[in-house]
């Protein structure tokens, strides 16, 4: 946990002050985690104040600070949800559906010089987004969860309120099919 | 040698050290207090509004049994099922005298110079 119990405790009391020193505390890995779920930079931000809106008016059904971590951690996945949901039923791609010449391109009008490292970088991030796109959305989510963010079984499981077998399931299918395409990336010799 | 499975593995970790940390803007937190109260602002109106309407349909209720009680006093003390037995009983009235008040035959036919 990033803060104490007690500030916790106090937030759910509604003491304001409690409750920005733990959106201090959790914003930038909220941050981080929205942009490897949702994969758009610019709207990263909004999607993190949706998250903590959403906990300051749920915070008082949270029925132990211990449960903190996995409950933000749902709010944050539902946001990213609901947003991907949006972003969909408006028919917006997500970077990683453009082509890499058209991220270049964009990089370059954007006056931004990308040094070999930011290039390799970027190509990782453009590569694994690739793979991911050989499964559904809420699989991509689940697998960047405990893949990426390196969440445990125990956590995803109070994330998703589903016991860990059907999340054993579920995370083994979506990562054999991220592996076929893996496999199938090594065999073209795009590595 | 690696296997795939592996390799996929250090791939995902190398993707997470890619990606870039996100530093919150400083508008990040004073949007948020905005947007915390502007939904504070909808729900107390919301609140508001509801508990009006809960009053007005309080009231309207009561206004509608005082209306009752005292409309009730001047109606027939009878029962809806003697009311109804009343009703009917006219129209068999009805129906009885339309049928007495027929014309018999001879009274009623025109003679159509049968009778020649």
């Amino acid at each position: 946990m990033l803060v104490e119990q007690e500030l916790i405790e106090k937030a759910r009391a509604g003491d304001t002050a409690a409750f920005n020193q733990v959106v201090l505390a959790y914003r930038k890995r909220i941050l981080g985690t929205i942009s490897r779920l949702i994969g758009k930079p610019e709207d990263v931000e909004d999607v993190g104040q949706e998250v903590f809106l959403r906990l300051y008016y749920s915070l008082d059904q949270l029925r132990t600070p211990e449960v903190f971590e996995p409950w933000l951690y749902r709010l944050t996945v539902n946001a990213s949800y609901d947003y991907l949901r949006r972003a969909k039923r408006r028919g917006e791609s997500r970077m990683a559906d453009l082509s890499e010449q058209q991220v270049l391109m964009a990089d370059s009008l954007a006056g931004g010089r990308q040094d070999n490292e930011d290039r390799q970088k970027s190509k990782v991030r453009e590569f694994v987004d690739a793979l991911f796109r050989h499964v559904s959305e809420e699989d991509r989510l689940l697998l960047t969860l405990k893949e990426v963010e390196g969440l445990s079984l125990k956590e995803l499981e109070k994330i998703y309120r589903v016991n860990e077998n059907a999340l054993k399931v579920r995370l083994f299918r979506a990562r054999q099919r991220v592996l076929k395409a893996y496999e199938a990336a090594s065999a073209d010799g795009k590595l | 040698m690696m296997s795939d499975d592996s390799r996929l593995d250090s791939l995902f970790q190398t993707y997470r050290a890619s990606c870039p940390d996100i530093e919150p803007s400083s508008g990040f937190t004073p949007e948020l207090w905005r947007r915390i109260e502007a939904r504070r602002t909808f729900g107390f109106v919301f609140q508001r509004l509801a508990r009006a309407a809960v009053t007005a349909c309080a009231a309207l209720c009561l206004l509608m049994l005082a209306l009752n009680l005292v409309g009730g006093s001047h109606n027939d003390p009878s029962s809806y099922f003697d009311a109804l037995v009343a009703d009917h009983s006219a129209e068999n009235t009805y129906y009885t005298e339309a049928i007495r008040s027929a014309p018999t035959n001879e009274e009623a036919l025109p003679d159509f110079g049968h009778s020649r």
